[in-house]
């Protein structure tokens, strides 16, 4: 949320973050349409599969299943011809070093039988050791699963999928609506900034650069508030009139419904395992 | 800020979305009242500003950059309904396309930020815009002093779950299964970063915001665009809200079970039996083996009285009376602005 | 009797008068252009006759019924009337607010009831219609300026109206793509009533054979296209030379 950055160039910083967000909304879809395993199943099965595993690997409380778990998502991913680089960069990456920096510390702090002794009487205990390895393994397994179906998948189809967990229809749409003006606001974001750091005279004081700052937010606010009307009134000129309505073109397969039982079973045996 | 999966306990995630839905439902019916069909790309396009102003470093006194989230500027503009709403379209967005925040803990993220977040900005903002013009200068610094409180109150929220964790959820050996860090330690942590860094971005962005609506068009300061809750067409609100409140813990606290993360022997152990058999509501249970059931009997409790007394003694129940006192104070505090507002106006 | 009937129409904005005093006939099959410079008013008139806005005061009537916020509330009403009239906006990035190309053009057929067979049977037809079949999966964002506008074309003339509204429907696309498109208003039906709003005078006798030109929100002239184009000094008054 925050990051400790020399003051000059936030300009050029923003720019770069917007780039980079853009960068992953526009190829989001890019695994989507090369032919694998996971591009092949219908979307709604593997949100009800993949949503499975998410789950279970919140649940468990086995190291072993864990690994299983993220030994059955790599698999999957080579299985669907997903570079591992892609989805370490995607999923595992910004969340370890998070995990990391958090877990760290409690294999110090936390009580238990001393198994590697430093110096100053700091020691690494048994527990603590195992708290971390666990919580840095869950995270990076239950963040595998997500990823893997969003890099299979049209967004648009995930989102319509999660009609099949009763999501409702307004919703859906919502959440569409939100994706397709995120990328715009995106576009327009950037090249404003590109336009005021090709313009840029100077170096600005602290409070200089926030007022550019906020007033850049200002006139994207701007825009978000004119699109929202306008928005509303070609939504209305086709003939929405408060209800909306989807098509959904997705089949079951025997493959699917396969997916779609056996790997929520498979996902919460270790739970019944002692 | 955005929890991720793993970092909270299947059960408390369960928990908070249960006690976000009531909020999303009155957000939901209450902004369809009043905005009608515009309500769907509003609250689109606002969850999509919110989106990308994330990317906006803002650069702050010492020569640092924060990230506003936009729950300032949103509640002020919409008012807390529709920015509750809002901001939880972003959320689940960010949790299902990006991967920013965890599947399972929307609903804790969402409680958090948008439902906690948004209460608790309008709160300070109210509370301090009373009898002002729409152009008048207290507005501008009201919104910016509300988005940091709003932050703040989000941020609190999120270190209190993280810091239950520990002394709900261990294994048998008592290693912390969840995020390990006791309230005392996750508490500071959470919160440096935001009284200061993320804090002052939002600060700015929604002081600097305010000021710039007011120059471009005041209406929006006004009443035509915000949805502020009514004494009278809400007070089911804050008695459903009221009854919730009472049940969360509970379900946080029966959790301590690990709803649906016992073993299978403990479907024999007949104490066990009875706990699991209250915890689902009394739903038959299969028959097998007996075995201990020890680590459970420390921090269980169930809707029953007969338990109440172990209940109390836990020291859990310390954490999460501070939790629900916490949850309370925020609607009450908004009972009492909402109040003060009425009088101010009359 | 005319298809549209607009009677001492006024519209405002807030404290600003957008339109004033607007008389307007339009007959069925008739081919208008609406001349102005940006501000003249002719979006504003075009949603008012497209019952997005409601007459601050006047009237508008459609083949006899006026439009009155009660009969656009009315859901069998409005279905018809959106039915019958569609508007291609001027800024793609507003009317394409779908996340796909097949959704985008899905949208107005599923809104107005139909079943799910007539809604792929049509958007079938408008994607190889517009040659767009292989843009069906493509977000928005992904398209070029004549595809955007190609697709934002398709997802109004699907549901097949009678009256096409177009708001400066050439602007910001290239030689090639302006060609194609008013080849292709050439070609729709003759039944067809289109109005086009537009400040480019290039071309629009090719698609219209009467204009008006709105200055500050009043009809200065209302006329065949080639008078309004043998009079330069009017269209110097109305910045549109």
């Amino acid at each position: 949320m925050s990051q400790f950055v020399p003051g000059s160039g936030f300009l050029a910083r923003t720019a770069s973050d917007l780039h980079a967000a853009a960068r992953k909304t526009f190829y989001a879809d890019e695994f989507a349409h090369t032919p694998g395993f996971l591009q092949s199943l219908d979307p709604r099965s593997k949100i009800v599969g993949l949503g499975a595993m998410v789950l279970a690997a919140s649940s468990t409380r086995h190291p072993e299943a864990l690994a299983a778990m993220l030994v059955f998502g790599l698999l999957l991913a080579i299985a669907s011809r997903i570079p591992l680089k892609v989805l370490a960069a995607r999923a595992w990456a910004g969340i370890f070093l998070l995990t990391f920096v958090l877990a760290g510390p409690a294999m110090f702090t936390t009580p238990g039988n001393p198994i590697i002794q430093l110096p100053f009487g700091i020691q690494i205990t048994d527990h603590g050791l195992k708290t971390a390895a666990l919580l840095i393994l869950r995270v990076e397994t239950a963040a595998t699963f997500p990823a893997l179906l969003i890099l299979s998948t049209p967004w648009m189809h995930v989102l319509k999928a999660l009609r099949v967990l009763r999501v409702p229809v307004a919703l859906v749409v919502i959440l569409a609506l939100t994706c397709r003006y995120i990328v715009l606001l995106l576009q327009t974001a950037q090249d404003m900034f590109e336009a005021r750091e090709s313009r840029r005279i100077g170096i600005l004081s602290t409070k200089q650069q926030r007022q550019m700052a906020t007033s850049s937010v200002g006139v994207l606010f701007t825009k978000t508030l004119v699109l929202s009307e306008e928005v509303y009134l070609a939504m209305r000129a086709r003939g929405y009139n408060g209800d909306v309505f989807l098509l959904q073109t997705f089949r079951m397969r025997p493959r699917d419904w396969a997916v779609a039982i056996a790997m929520p079973a498979g996902a919460f045996l270790p739970l019944l395992l002692k | 800020m955005h929890i991720p999966d793993g970092y909270l306990s299947p059960s408390t995630c369960a928990a908070l979305y249960v006690g976000a839905a009531p909020f999303w439902y009155v957000a939901a019916k209450r902004t369809n009242r009043l905005l009608h069909s515009r309500l769907m790309p509003r609250i689109s396009l606002f969850a999509a500003f919110s989106f990308v102003l994330m990317m906006f470093n803002i650069p702050l006194p010492g020569g640092t950059t924060g990230h506003a989230t936009g729950i300032g500027i949103a509640t002020v503009v919409l008012g807390p309904w529709a920015s509750m709403l809002s901001i939880s379209v972003a959320l689940a967005i960010q949790a299902i396309i990006f991967g920013d925040g965890g599947i399972t803990a929307i609903g804790a993220n969402c409680f958090n930020i948008a439902i906690l977040g948004s209460l608790a900005t309008w709160g300070v903002y109210k509370l301090l815009t009373v009898s002002a013009a729409a152009g008048s200068p207290r507005r501008v610094f009201a919104a910016g002093l509300a988005g940091y409180v709003g932050l703040n109150v989000a941020a609190l929220a999120t270190a209190i779950e993280f810091g239950i964790q520990p002394s709900l959820f261990r294994d048998a050996n008592g290693a912390p299964l969840y995020a390990p860090y006791p309230l005392h330690i996750a508490i500071p942590a959470m919160m440096i970063g935001h009284l200061t860094i993320a804090g002052l971005a939002e600060f700015f962005v929604a002081s600097g915001l305010t000021a710039f609506i007011q120059r471009t068009d005041p209406t929006l300061l006004g009443n035509a665009t915000t949805t502020e809750p009514q004494q009278t067409s809400t007070r089911r609100l804050w008695m459903v809200l009221g009854i919730l409140l009472m049940l969360t813990p509970l379900g946080i606290l029966a959790a301590g079970t690990a709803w649906g993360e016992w073993g299978a022997s403990d479907f024999a152990d007949p104490e066990a039996r009875k706990q699991i058999a209250a915890a689902s509501l009394n739903a038959p249970l299969p028959v097998h083996p007996p075995q201990g059931l020890a680590k459970l009997s420390s921090i269980w409790t169930a809707p029953v009285p007969d338990y109440a007394p172990v209940f109390l003694k836990s020291e859990s129940f310390g954490y999460m009376m501070s939790g629900i006192f916490g949850v309370g104070l925020v609607i009450f505090a908004s009972q009492i602005v909402a109040w003060i507002v009425r009088r101010a106006r009359t | 009797m005319g298809l549209f009937e607009v009677r001492q129409l006024s519209f405002r904005y807030g404290a600003r008068n957008a339109l004033e005093n607007i008389d307007l006939n339009i007959t069925a099959g008739e081919r208008v252009v609406l001349l102005g410079s940006n501000g003249s008013g002719k979006s504003t008139l075009l949603r008012l006759l497209d019952g997005l806005y409601l007459p601050s005061s006047g009237s508008i009537h459609f083949d006899g019924v006026e439009l009155t916020e009660a009969r656009l509330a009315d859901p069998q009403l409005l279905i018809a009337f959106r039915r019958r009239v569609g508007l291609l906006f001027q800024d793609p990035d507003v009317q394409l607010f779908n996340a796909t190309v097949f959704d985008e053009i899905a949208f107005g057929p599923l809104q107005l009831g139909w079943t799910r067979e007539q809604v792929i049977a049509a958007v079938e037809e408008a994607l190889n219609l517009f040659n767009i079949a292989e843009l069906r999966d493509r977000a928005p964002y992904l398209l070029s300026g004549g595809e955007k506008k190609r697709v934002a074309l398709a997802s109004v003339l699907v549901v097949k109206p009678d009256v096409l509204l177009l708001d400066e429907p050439t602007a910001a696309l290239d030689p090639k793509s302006q060609g194609q498109l008013i080849a292709f208003l050439q070609a729709l039906p003759a039944s067809t009533t289109v109005i086009t709003a537009t400040h480019e005078l290039s071309r629009i006798e090719d698609f219209a054979q009467t204009g008006c030109i709105l200055q500050q929100g009043r009809i200065v002239k209302h006329g065949s296209v080639s008078s309004i184009l043998d009079d330069p000094a009017l269209l110097r008054t109305a910045d549109l030379l």
